[in-house]
């Protein structure tokens, strides 16, 4: 390995930022990508490029599929899940997640809300959303949900989240909510990436209970991380 | 984003919102002081929303003052009608207007005389939830005074 990229991978995985070194096999040749930033030695086309990402999300390495020259070394830390709003969905989905193998942090400027009380055994950040991922510095391992049913905190997260390589990024709401939300983040000029938002947040399962809502957010989660966003 | 006024009060909320809109938007007084004499943090925790003060203060009165919010609408207009209007004035005269806006917010009295941006606000009584919205600003200048009056 070049002594440049090992730097590289040694200050990515120093920071906890999950990365990946792509390994030509016929001359020893690597490529070295953070989720954001792609540099080294191979060339790989945009299809590659997406293929390594997906292997990354998923924590995995091997044999880039299609590939016989090509192998992928996945140094990704446990998936983390950012939920925004100390909400009642949260204190399931916080939770559950944490069983699921995520590592969990839970974002409320309102204290009232982000109580250990309420979340017992996980991280509470009482920062307002955006100073707090500015700092946390979402990764391609990292999902991002918000559900603080207010505007004024939503918006700021989904922005610095849009402007992260998040591997998923989704925000509670209605189809009619959204549209403005749409409306108002087009505005602040991330008209060409909202698309990334899940919304309504979840798969349907049909429930609607704050536990349903949950399991329906999670599950999403676990689809995108392990099938991408074209499932 | 705070459609309190529009729902309550027909079209007269909506011309209030639209005062209160663009009083956010100029966010008057935002900023930081090189060498604040006093300083303040104040949040909601109910609603999340933080003020940080910061004021000079010469002879008794606000010299310099400077902003930095994070909040709803109402919370940042109000921080802006105070950048437009502190600065000169004298602690006795902050705190007075700081009582007159509850009054106006909680009793409906008339706006206090003299800031008449703060009229924009008349149409919040009666939205209980949202009066420290307004009041988060005013107890954040006078907390900045109260330390700058401290270091003295």
């Amino acid at each position: 390995m070049k002594w440049v990229l090992y730097e590289r991978l040694r200050a990515a995985t120093a920071a906890g930022t999950s990365c990946a070194v792509v390994t030509r096999l016929a001359d020893g040749a690597q490529a070295f990508f953070d989720g954001a930033r792609w540099e080294g030695a191979v060339d790989l086309t945009d299809a590659q490029r997406a293929a390594v990402r997906r292997m990354l999300v998923a924590g995995r390495s091997g044999m880039l599929p299609g590939e016989q020259d090509l192998f992928v070394r996945s140094y990704a830390r446990a998936p983390r899940l950012i939920v925004v709003g100390a909400a009642h969905i949260s204190q399931f989905l916080a939770p559950m997640a944490t069983l699921a193998g995520f590592e969990v942090i839970v974002i409320d400027p309102r204290r009232a809300f982000a109580s250990a009380e309420r979340f017992p055994g996980v991280t509470l950040v009482d920062e307002w959303p955006d100073t707090a991922l500015e700092r946390l510095k979402p990764d391609v391992t990292t999902a991002v949900v918000t559900l603080t049913h207010d505007p004024k905190l939503d918006d700021p997260a989904l922005i610095a989240a849009l402007r992260s390589p998040a591997f998923y990024v989704g925000a509670l709401g209605s189809t009619r909510t959204h549209a403005k939300r749409v409306a108002r983040l087009t505005e602040a000029g991330l008209g060409d990436r909202v698309a990334r938002i899940h919304a309504p947040v979840g798969l349907d399962l049909g429930g609607r209970a704050p536990c349903e809502i949950a399991v329906s957010i999670l599950s999403q989660v676990i689809q995108v991380r392990y099938r991408g966003e074209a499932a | 984003m705070t459609e309190f006024a529009a729902d309550a009060a027909g079209s007269a909320g909506r011309i209030y919102q639209e005062a209160i809109k663009a009083l956010a938007n100029d966010a008057t007084g935002h900023g930081a002081l090189v060498a604040p004499d006093g300083r303040a943090f104040i949040d909601n925790p109910l609603c999340g929303d933080c003020v940080e003060m910061e004021v000079n203060v010469a002879g008794n009165r606000i010299a310099a003052l400077a902003h930095h919010v994070k909040g709803c609408l109402l919370c940042r207009a109000a921080a802006s009608v105070i950048g437009k209007r502190a600065v000169g004035a004298r602690v006795e005269e902050v705190e007075k207007i700081s009582t007159g806006v509850s009054a106006m917010l909680e009793r409906e009295a008339p706006p206090p005389a003299g800031w008449h941006e703060l009229s924009a606000f008349a149409p919040v009584h009666g939205h209980r939830s949202r009066y420290d919205c307004v009041r988060l600003p005013f107890q954040a200048l006078l907390a900045a005074l109260r330390a700058a009056g401290e270091q003295r």
